[in-house]
C-alpha cells in the first residue's frame, strides 16, 4: 500500500530523488518515535513499548479521523493514547520496580491486543486523512522542492520538533533536570527534586510523540489501518536512539536513513529491478545492525549513566 | 551496655546563639540505633569537628540535619525555632548545606550545568553565560576558583570538591557540613582547604567537618564532638582541653594496641613478586592513565602506593592483576611475564587482589558468603560436572577461623551486608590464599579501628610469609606505618619511591602534587 | 577525665540486615497476591470486552469450557505450550547469564527453516527416523547459530543483545519469506506462499486417539528437566550465574566471561531452534508466513512469569498456551479478534513484573 502510493506520485523521477522523498515520508513516523524515546531514555527509562504506543497511536488517529472527519482530532487522540500507554510503563517501572525491557515488551503486547480488539471494525474503512501541502515557491525548486517542501503537515511539524526537543534538553533548566534524572538520580534527590516525577513526565512525553508517529503512519502515509501495521518501526526507533547517541538531531538523520532503506525496495520494484522484495525488506534491519556495529562502542559510552545500569543490570526474577 | 561519660569542661567564651541545635535526636534502622538521644549544636563563625570511627553514627547525624533522614525522636532547632526537615530541600531553604563524601555531582555535566541544577529558581531557560559569570564572581569572592565550562569528569577529585563546596555556598548555605573532606586530598591540598574554611569562618559562616584524623581536628576545629556507637560522648568541647590519647580512647572505647614496631628487614634478595617495566595504560575514558611506570616489589616487601585520588592507583591495581590491557611495557609476576590481559593467568601465578570497590567488582547478587569464597577456589572444589558444596562449606569455616576477621554467618547473601561486613568477606578471601603477590586497594575502608588493626597485622603476616604486597591507600599515616617503601603517583606518573623513615608526610605530599621531593 | 569502659561493639551498621522473612506467612501472602493478580487481569480484560459489547461472563465461560473442558482443546493447549516452553527456556538460560534474549522469535523461525531445509534435502534419501533426527539437529544448530550472531556482537562489539536479537527477528522472518517465495516455493501450492509439505512419515510421531499429541511435547518437557539440571547442579550453571550477576566480579575471579555469555545465548538459541522444528514437524508440516508469529515473545514472557526457573516455566507455558487457545475461542464464540487475548496476557504479566516495589528506583 505504502509502496504503491509512493511509486505513483513520484514515478518518472530519478531513483535518488524518489528514495529521498520516500526517506522523509517513511522516516517521519520513526523520527517521532525516536524523538520520544530520546526524551525517555535521557531521563533513564528505556521503553521498548514504543512499538505498542505507535500502534495504538496509529489506530487511535485512524479511528478518531474516521469518526470526526478531522485528522487533527486524530492526532490529539493518538497523542493521548500513546502517552497513556507510556505512563503505564512508567508506573510499573518506577513505582513497581518492573524490569524495563520486559515490561516494555508487555506494553507492546498490550498495544497489539488493544488495537486488534478495537481496530477490527476499522480494517476496511476509508478516511479523509492528511494530504501533502506543497509550499508555494519552494516546492517548485527541482529535486529539493519534492524532497523537502511537498509533505503532510505532521512532517512539517516534525522538522520543527527536532530542534525544539534539542532546545528543551540542552537549553532549559527543565532539560538539566531531565538529563540529571537519567545520569544520577541521587544528585537530584539531594537538591530536593523528585527524579521519579521527572521520569514520569519524560516517559509520558515519549509515548505522546510515539503516538503521533503512529498517527503520521496511518493518517498521512498509509491512509489505511491493518493489524500490526507498524511492523517493528517502534523497535527500530529504540535502536536508532542508541546510534544517535541520545541526540535529537542525530535521531532525525538516522530516521531518514531508515526511511530511505524502507523506500528503496518499492522504488526498485517500480523500476523493474529484479530483486526479491523480502531481501529488500530486510535491508533496514541489516543496516541498523551494521551501523550499530560501527558505532556501538563509541555510542554506548555516551549513554546516560542511569540507562547504562539498565542495560548492564542482571534480570531480576 | 554502659555508656561512657566524659566530664570535659565546656568552653564558656563562645556562646553566640546556635544556627542549629539538636536535642535528644534518635534514629533507628530496624533494631539498630544509629544515633541515640544525641545533643549537638553549631554556632555561627565556628568550625565544629565531629569525631568518631566508622559506623559511629556521624553520617547518620549529619543526614538528619540535612533532611535526608527524619528522626524517630528528638528535635532540631534552627535559629532557635523547632523545625521538621522532611527533605534536603527544607534544610537548604533554612541555609543548611552538605558536601557528601561521594560528591554529588553529575560527571557528564559541566561545572556550570551542575551548579545551575543545584540553584533554586532561575526561570525556564538555562542561561549558560549568566551562570558562568555568577560562578566566576562567587568563586573569586569566596576563594574557590573553578572553571565553569569544564566537564566534571575531567576534574581532579580536589577540584570537584571545590566545585561542590562552591555549589553549596552559592545556594545560600550559612552552615556547611563537610563529610570526610580530607580523605581524598594530599596534605598540601588539605592545607588549602583549611585556609578556605578559615575564610568562611571569618565571614561568620558555620562549618561542621567530619573526620577521624586528630591532627586535622587540632588544626582547624574550634570545638569538638565525639560520637561512639550512636552516643554523643562529648558535645562541643574545647579541643585544647584534652590530649590525643583521651580523644582516641573516647572514639574507640579502649586502648588500641600498637603494631609491633620491630619487624624483620625485607629480605635482601633479588626475588621479585612483581615487576612493572615501562608500562603505559589507558583509563576508562581513553586518556593515558599510567605513563611509563617502572616499579619492583620484592618478595617479602610491602610497597605502599600513595597519591591524590585518581592519580592512577586503580589502573595500577588492574594492570598488576592482568585486568587491564597494557598499551606498552611489560608486567612480570613471580618472574613470569604476563603476555596478555588475562586475570586468570595472574591468578594462576599466585596474584591476589583486594578490590577497591567490592560491590561493583566482586560481589555477585544473590550469592552467599560460602559461594563467594568458593568462587576463588573453583578448580579445587570440582566434583564431576558440579561443585562439592559440602567441602566448600568446610573450607570456608576453616578459613574464617584461620584469618580471624569474624565474617557474618556463611549462608548470608553478601550483597545484603553492610560495607564493613562485605569488606571482611573480601579480606578473608584474599588472606586465606597463599600468594606470591597481594595487591591490596584500601583494605581497611569501612572498618572499625580494631578490625583495621587486625587487617594490618594480616598484611604484615603475608609479608613475613614471603609475599610481595602492593598496598594502595589514601591514609598516609597507615602507609608510612606499614610500608617498606612508598611509590608516589602523580597524574599517572611515578613521582618517586621513598622510604618512610627517611621522609615526612609533607615531602610525600609534595610528590603527590607533582613537585620534587 | 573518666571514661567507663565499654565492651567493643562488633560493628555498628547503618544498612539494614534483616534475615529472610518467616516462611509460612510469606507463602500465604504470595498465593493471595497471585490470585489477586489473575483476577485483576481478568477484570480489566472483561471491562474491555464489555466496552466492545461482549458480555465478559459469557465470553469467559465459553473460553473456559472450550479450553479446559474439552479433550481436543486440552491437547491443543499442550501442542501450543510445547514451543512456548522451549522458547521460554531460550530466554531463561541467557537470563542466568544476565542477558536479555528478545530473539526467540527469529531463532524459532531459523529452526523451522533449517528443519524444512533438511527435510527437502534428505526426505527419501534416508529412513524417516534419521530424517527426523537430522531435522531436529539442524534446527538446534540453526537456532544456536542465529543466537550466536547476537552473542558475538555483544562480546566482540559491545552491542546490547536485547537490541540485536530484536533486529535479527525481522531479518529471520525475511529469510523465511524469501525462501518460500523463491527457492523453496511449493509449485503445487496454488500461489500460496508455502514450502513443500512434509511427507506423513517424517512428521513427528503422535500418541493418543486424536493423533495430535506429538513427540515434541515430550521433547520440550525433557529439555526443561535437562536445563534445570544444567543450571542448578553443574559448574557451568554456577559460573553462568556469577557472570550474569556481576560480570566484572566473574572476570576478576578468572572466569571466561565472554565464552560463558556466548554459551548461554547459544544453548538458549538451540532451545528456540528446537521449538521451531517441533512446531514445524509436529504441527505445520510446511513453512508458511507467520506460522510461529509471537512464539518467541510469548516464551519471553513465560520465562519472566516463572522467574526464569525451568520447571516453573513449564507451568507458565501451559498457562499461556491456555490463554492462546482461549483466544481462538474468543474469535469463534464471541466474535472478537484472537489477538485481543494479548490484553489479558499483558495484565497478568504487569501484575507479575510489577511485584517488586522494593526495587523501585533500582536504576538510580
Amino acid at each position: 500500500m505504502i509502496a504503491a502510493q509512493t511509486a505513483t506520485e513520484v514515478g518518472g523521477q530519478l531513483l535518488i530523488v524518489s528514495v529521498m522523498v520516500g526517506a522523509i515520508r517513511s522516516g517521519t513516523s520513526i523520527f517521532y518515535a525516536a524523538l520520544g524515546e530520546t526524551i525517555s531514555e535521557r531521563a533513564g527509562v528505556i521503553n521498548v513499548g514504543t512499538e505498542g504506543a505507535m500502534l495504538a497511536g496509529a489506530l487511535s488517529a485512524y479511528a478518531v479521523t474516521a469518526e470526526t472527519g478531522n485528522p487533527w482530532f486524530g492526532v490529539v487522540g493518538a497523542a493521548v493514547v500513546g502517552g497513556a500507554l507510556a505512563l503505564l510503563h512508567a508506573y510499573l517501572v518506577i513505582a513497581r520496580g518492573a524490569n524495563q525491557l520486559a515490561n516494555g515488551l508487555v506494553i507492546m503486547f498490550l498495544g497489539l491486543g488493544l488495537t486488534s480488539l478495537f481496530g477490527a471494525s476499522y480494517v476496511s474503512r476509508e478516511i479523509n486523512g492528511f494530504k501533502p501541502i506543497a509550499i508555494p515557491g519552494l516546492s517548485s525548486i527541482p529535486a529539493v522542492g519534492d524532497i523537502l517542501f511537498n509533505h503532510d503537515p505532521l512532517t512539517y511539524l516534525s522538522f520543527a520538533l527536532g530542534p525544539a526537543v534539542w532546545f528543551l534538553l540542552f537549553r532549559t533548566r527543565w532539560g538539566l533536570l531531565l538529563r540529571g534524572a537519567g545520569e544520577r538520580a541521587t544528585v537530584l534527590s539531594s537538591y530536593g527534586y523528585s527524579p521519579e516525577a521527572t521520569r514520569y513526565i519524560a516517559v509520558g512525553m515519549g509515548g505522546l510523540l510515539a503516538g503521533i508517529g503512529g498517527a503520521q503512519l496511518s493518517t498521512a502515509v498509509a491512509l489505511t489501518w491493518f493489524e500490526n501495521m507498524t511492523q517493528g518501526r517502534g523497535f527500530i526507533a529504540v535502536a536508532l536512539v542508541i546510534f544517535a547517541s541520545w541526540h535529537p538531531l542525530w535521531a532525525m538523520g538516522g530516521a531518514y536513513l531508515f526511511g530511505a532503506a524502507l523506500a528503496l525496495g518499492p522504488e526498485l520494484q517500480v523500476r523493474n529491478v529484479g530483486v526479491n522484495q523480502f531481501v529488500l525488506d530486510a535491508l533496514p534491519y541489516v543496516m541498523t545492525l551494521v551501523v550499530l556495529i560501527v558505532l556501538a562502542k563509541r555510542s554506548f559510552q555516551r549513554a546516560p549513566e542511569g540507562l547504562a545500569e539498565v542495560f548492564d543490570a542482571p534480570p531480576v526474577s | 551496655m554502659s555508656v561512657a561519660t566524659l566530664d570535659f569542661s565546656i568552653d564558656e567564651t563562645k556562646q553566640s546563639p546556635a544556627i542549629i541545635e539538636v536535642r535528644g535526636l534518635t534514629k533507628r534502622f530496624g533494631d539498630l540505633v544509629a544515633t541515640g538521644g544525641v545533643d549537638f549544636d553549631v554556632r555561627p563563625g565556628e568550625v565544629h569537628s565531629l569525631l568518631g570511627e566508622n559506623g559511629a553514627g556521624k553520617s547518620t547525624l549529619m543526614k538528619l540535619l540535612y533532611g535526608v533522614y527524619q528522626p524517630d525522636a528528638g528535635e532540631i532547632l534552627v535559629d532557635g525555632v523547632s523545625q521538621k526537615l522532611n527533605s534536603p530541600a527544607d534544610a537548604r531553604a533554612l541555609g543548611i548545606g552538605m558536601v557528601f563524601q561521594d560528591l554529588r555531582l553529575i560527571p557528564a555535566f559541566t561545572v556550570a550545568e551542575n551548579i545551575a541544577l543545584s540553584l533554586p529558581g532561575g526561570g525556564f531557560r538555562y542561561r549558560r553565560q549568566a551562570i558562568e559569570r555568577q560562578i566566576l564572581d562567587a568563586g573569586e569572592e569566596l576563594g574557590f576558583l573553578v572553571d565553569p565550562k569544564a566537564l566534571v569528569h575531567h576534574l581532579s577529585i580536589g577540584e570537584r570538591q571545590r566545585v561542590e563546596i562552591l555549589k553549596v555556598l552559592m545556594s545560600g548555605a550559612r552552615l556547611v557540613i563537610l563529610d570526610e573532606p580530607t580523605s581524598v586530598l594530599a596534605p598540601q591540598e588539605v592545607d588549602g582547604l583549611f585556609t578556605a574554611i578559615r575564610s568562611l569562618r571569618a565571614k561568620g559562616l558555620a562549618v561542621v567537618i567530619i573526620t577521624h584524623k586528630l591532627h586535622e581536628t587540632r588544626a582547624i576545629a574550634d570545638r569538638v564532638s565525639i560520637l561512639r556507637a550512636g552516643r554523643m560522648l562529648a558535645s562541643g568541647i574545647d579541643p585544647t582541653s584534652v590530649d590525643d590519647r583521651e580523644l582516641v580512647n573516647a572514639m574507640v572505647g579502649r586502648e588500641v594496641p600498637p603494631l609491633p614496631a620491630e619487624r624483620a628487614a625485607p629480605p635482601d634478595n633479588k626475588v621479585l613478586a612483581l615487576r612493572v617495566a615501562g608500562v603505559h595504560v589507558r583509563g576508562d575514558s581513553g586518556n593515558t592513565a599510567l605513563h611509563d611506570i617502572h616499579l619492583e616489589v620484592k618478595a617479602g616487601e610491602i610497597m605502599g602506593v600513595a597519591g591524590v585520588a585518581g592519580s592512577g592507583q586503580r589502573e595500577l591495581y588492574e594492570a598488576a592483576l592482568g585486568l587491564r590491557p597494557l598499551n606498552s611495557g611489560t608486567i612480570h609476576i613471580a618472574a613470569v611475564e604476563m603476555d596478555r590481559c588475562d586475570p586468570g593467568a595472574a591468578l594462576g601465578l599466585g596474584a591476589v587482589g583486594i578490590p577497591e570497590d567490592p560491590i561493583s567488582d566482586a560481589v555477585v547478587p544473590g550469592l552467599d558468603v560460602t559461594e563467594h569464597l568458593a568462587l576463588a577456589n573453583l578448580s579445587s572444589l570440582r566434583k564431576g560436572l558440579g561443585i562439592d558444596w559440602s567441602r566448600a562449606r568446610e573450607m570456608v569455616v576453616a578459613l574464617d577461623t584461620r584469618v580471624g576477621l569474624r565474617m557474618v554467618a556463611h549462608d548470608r547473601t553478601v550483597a545484603d551486608l553492610s560495607g564493613g561486613n562485605v569488606q571482611r568477606v573480601m579480606l578473608t578471601r584474599a588472606f586465606g590464599v597463599d600468594c606470591t603477590l597481594l595487591v591490596a586497594a584500601y583494605p581497611s575502608r569501612g572498618l572499625d579501628v580494631a578490625t583495621t588493626r587486625r587487617t594490618q597485622e594480616l598484611l604484615l603476616a603475608q609479608r613475613s610469609a614471603g609475599a610481595g604486597v602492593l598496598f594502595i591507600s589514601e591514609d598516609l599515616d597507615e602507609l608510612m606505618e606499614l610500608s617498606d617503601q612508598i611509590a608516589v603517583l602523580h597524574n599517572g606518573h611515578l613521582a618517586g619511591v621513598v622510604t618512610p623513615g627517611e621522609v615526612d608526610r609533607y615531602a610525600i605530599g609534595q610528590l603527590m602534587l607533582g613537585g620534587a621531593a | 577525665m573518666t571514661i567507663m569502659e565499654t565492651p567493643p561493639r562488633d560493628e555498628v551498621v547503618v544498612v539494614m540486615e534483616t534475615p529472610s522473612a518467616k516462611r509460612g506467612s510469606d507463602i500465604t501472602r504470595r498465593a493471595g497476591g497471585w490470585a489477586l493478580a489473575y483476577l485483576g487481569a481478568l477484570a480489566v480484560f472483561g471491562a474491555f470486552m464489555a466496552v466492545k459489547g461482549v458480555n465478559p461472563f459469557t465470553a469467559y465461560r465459553a473460553m473456559f469450557e472450550s479450553t479446559l473442558l474439552d479433550a481436543s482443546s486440552l491437547s491443543e493447549v499442550l501442542i501450543k505450550a510445547a514451543p512456548f516452553l522451549l522458547a521460554a527456556l531460550a530466554v531463561a538460560i541467557p537470563a542466568r547469564g544476565g542477558l536479555v534474549n528478545l530473539g526467540g522469535e527469529g531463532q524459532i523461525v531459523m529452526g523451522g527453516v533449517a528443519a524444512a531445509g533438511v527435510a527437502l534435502v534428505f526426505e527419501g534419501q534416508m529412513s524417516s527416523g534419521l530424517v527426523m533426527v537430522a531435522m531436529l539437529l539442524g534446527a538446534v544448530i540453526a537456532g544456536a547459530l542465529w543466537a550466536a550472531l547476537a552473542g558475538v556482537l555483544r562480546v566482540a562489539a559491545g552491542i546490547n543483545e536485547a537490541i540485536s536479537t530484536l533486529l535479527l527477528n525481522y531479518i529471520a522472518i525475511d529469510v523465511l519469506l524469501y525462501l518460500i517465495s523463491g527457492p523453496w516455493k511449493d509449485r503445487a501450492g496454488f500461489g500460496q506462499l508455502a514450502s513443500k509439505p512434509l511427507a506423513d512419515e517424517t512428521r513427528l510421531p503422535t500418541i493418543g486417539s486424536d493423533g495430535r499429541i506429538h513427540l515434541g511435547i515430550f521433547i520440550a518437557i525433557g529439555a526443561a528437566i535437562g536445563i534445570w539440571f544444567l543450571l542448578r547442579s553443574t559448574t557451568w550453571g554456577f559460573q553462568l550465574r556469577v557472570a550474569g550477576g556481576n560480570g566484572e566480579a566473574a572476570r576478576r575471579a578468572g572466569l571466561p566471561v565472554a565464552k560463558l555469555l556466548l554459551s548461554g545465548l547459544v544453548v538458549g538459541g538451540a532451545m528456540a531452534g528446537l521449538a521451531g522444528a517441533v512446531h514445524f514437524a509436529g504441527v505445520e508440516g510446511q513453512l508458511r508466513p507467520g506460522m510461529t508469529f509471537g512464539f518467541g515473545y510469548i516464551g519471553f514472557l513465560a520465562s519472566w512469569l516463572a522467574g526464569h526457573h525451568p520447571i516453573r516455566i513449564a507451568g507458565a507455558a501451559l498457562l499461556l498456551g491456555a490463554i492462546a487457545v482461549g483466544g481462538d475461542s474468543l474469535q469463534i464464540d464471541s466474535g472478537l479478534p484472537a489477538a485481543s487475548v494479548n490484553i489479558l496476557m499483558a495484565f497478568v504479566l504487569f501484575a507479575v513484573l510489577g511485584k517488586n516495589p522494593r526495587l523501585a528506583g533500582a536504576s538510580r
